[in-house]
């Protein structure tokens, strides 16, 4: 194993873990988020664009919150 | 609030903020553009593209660390403050093109991966003049990547805002690797002293700001109040407070925010409802106490948020006595109607007291 075999390793991992979170973002911004936060209810389209990325990098998290409601 | 969530909330102050934010950027990389073509010919675009956004987005990183403890020294730099996210991710947004450019330019010619040419192209990570620069800035990148995308009130909410506040003050870990990376990659590129003299000084101005707001803080804080009668104390003279302005006082370890709107005085507690920003470093803005950090009001007579919006605040009752403030420590359930505290003495005419 070499440095540059690590690296990609880990690389891959992210890329899964983000990836994971890209699928999850689906439902989750247009049904999940009114359930976890009531302000989004009638949150505008931007709204749920814009928080994508958060999605996919916080998404165990929001999981287990949605899964608790 | 209120009300549902928007992508951004805009109003016309951000509007000019964010304008005003554009045309500077978009100034700055020009002309650095321009004259880099100019005076250095041999130039790439790539390159002066990499330079001219890697000194702005430090720049903008400079400006953000000062606005806190400049706005606690002076209210004049106020307007700085209200839309301090965008500033972040404006900041973000450059840096990202920062390094994506130079990661095109450097390591994305060749066969291996981009990512994996960052931190093997070159590990002699136990070497000063030769250190792998580009990785501090790539985790810098990553700090401000995890900023910008939680930036959103949604991201506070769900987050809670103890985790979002640590998330925060890892800011200061980010501008020490972007200090880093400046210093370890400016002895490889350049022979110019300029950058590396800058950033110093930089650095130097920033801790000094932050130790000259923090001790008066401290100072404040400190403060002790000996003049008691019937549970109110002695606090000011009535034209220590400002129009439509506050002075705060930390009282049995709790900042109260004492007002002064059409000559009447009013306190509450000097906690936003959103963040926990500083409300008495805010003004009165069209008859509502409005928090310096991104703007939630509250009416001095009952500390409540104008509808449509449900923030409630405590309240606390004050006397004045000639020209003698006296303020209420215990505070009134959040939102308490209280009539204000009409100013007796105007400011011109109250003597110095024989204290
Ligand atoms: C992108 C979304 C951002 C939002 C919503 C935001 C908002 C805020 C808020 C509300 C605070 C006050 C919290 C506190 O002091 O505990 C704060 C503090 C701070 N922010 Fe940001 N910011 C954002 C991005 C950034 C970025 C990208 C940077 C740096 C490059 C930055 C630098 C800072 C610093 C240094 C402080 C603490 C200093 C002080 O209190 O004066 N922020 N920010
Ligand atoms: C993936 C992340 C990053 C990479 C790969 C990267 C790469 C580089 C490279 C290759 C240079 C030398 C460019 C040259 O002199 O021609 C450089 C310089 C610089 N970088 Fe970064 N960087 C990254 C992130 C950042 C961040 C986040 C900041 C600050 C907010 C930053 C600020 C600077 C500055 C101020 C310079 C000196 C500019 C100059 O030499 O004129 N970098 N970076
Ligand atoms: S802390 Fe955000 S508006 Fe007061």
């Amino acid at each position: 194993m070499n440095i540059a075999m690590i690296i990609t390793i880990i690389l891959i991992l992210i890329v899964t873990y983000l990836l994971c979170g890209l699928l999850f973002a689906i439902p989750f911004v247009i049904k999940g988020v009114n359930r976890i936060d009531e302000t989004a209810h009638g949150g505008s389209i931007g709204f749920r664009i814009i928080i994508i990325p958060g999605v996919m990098v916080f998404w165990p998290l929001l999981l287990k919150k949605w899964m608790k409601k | 609030m209120g009300v549902s969530y928007l992508a951004v909330g805009w109003n016309r102050q951000k509007k000019i903020y964010d304008w005003f934010i554009f045309a500077f950027c978009v100034l700055y990389l020009s002309t650095f553009i321009a004259i880099t073509a100019i005076s250095n010919p041999d130039y790439t675009f790539e390159t002066a593209l990499i330079r001219s956004t890697a000194t702005l987005a430090i720049l903008l990183l400079h400006v953000i660390l000062s606005i806190g403890p400049l706005t606690r020294i002076n209210k004049k730099f106020l307007p700085l403050l209200y839309n301090r996210r965008h500033l972040g991710v404006t900041m973000f947004t450059i840096a990202l093109i920062h390094g994506s450019f130079s990661i095109l330019q450097f390591h994305a010619l060749g066969n291996v991966n981009p990512f994996v040419s960052l931190f093997t192209a070159n590990t002699q990570y136990n070497s000063v003049s030769k250190f792998p620069f580009q990785a501090l800035g790539f985790f810098a990148l990553v700090i401000f990547f995890l900023m910008a995308i939680t930036s959103h009130d949604f991201w506070l909410h769900t987050l809670s805002p103890k985790i979002w506040k640590t998330l925060h003050l890892f800011v200061y870990l980010a501008y020490f690797l972007v200090i880093m990376h400046v210093m370890l990659g400016v002895v490889q590129y350049e022979t110019n002293p300029v950058l590396f003299v800058m950033v110093l000084a930089g650095a130097a101005a920033l801790i000094t700001l932050h130790l000259v707001a923090g001790t008066r803080e401290v100072r404040k804080d400190n403060q002790l109040f000996k003049l008691k009668s019937e549970g109110f104390v002695y606090v000011c003279e009535s034209r220590d407070v400002p129009d439509n302005c506050a002075k705060i006082f930390c009282i049995d370890k709790e900042r109260i925010a004492l007002f002064r709107f059409e000559d009447k005085l009013y306190a509450i507690h000097n906690v936003c409802k959103h963040q926990g920003g500083p409300l008495g470093e805010g003004q009165i803005i069209d008859g509502c106490i409005t928090c310096p950090w991104h703007g939630y009001q509250y009416l001095p007579q009952n500390g409540q948020s104008p509808l449509p919006f449900k923030e409630k605040v405590n309240t606390y009752h004050v006397k004045v006595a000639g020209s003698q403030v006296w303020l209420n420590p215990q505070p009134l359930p959040e939102g308490t109607e209280r009539p204000g505290a009409a100013i007796i003495i105007p400011d011109n005419q109250i003597i110095e007291n024989v204290k």
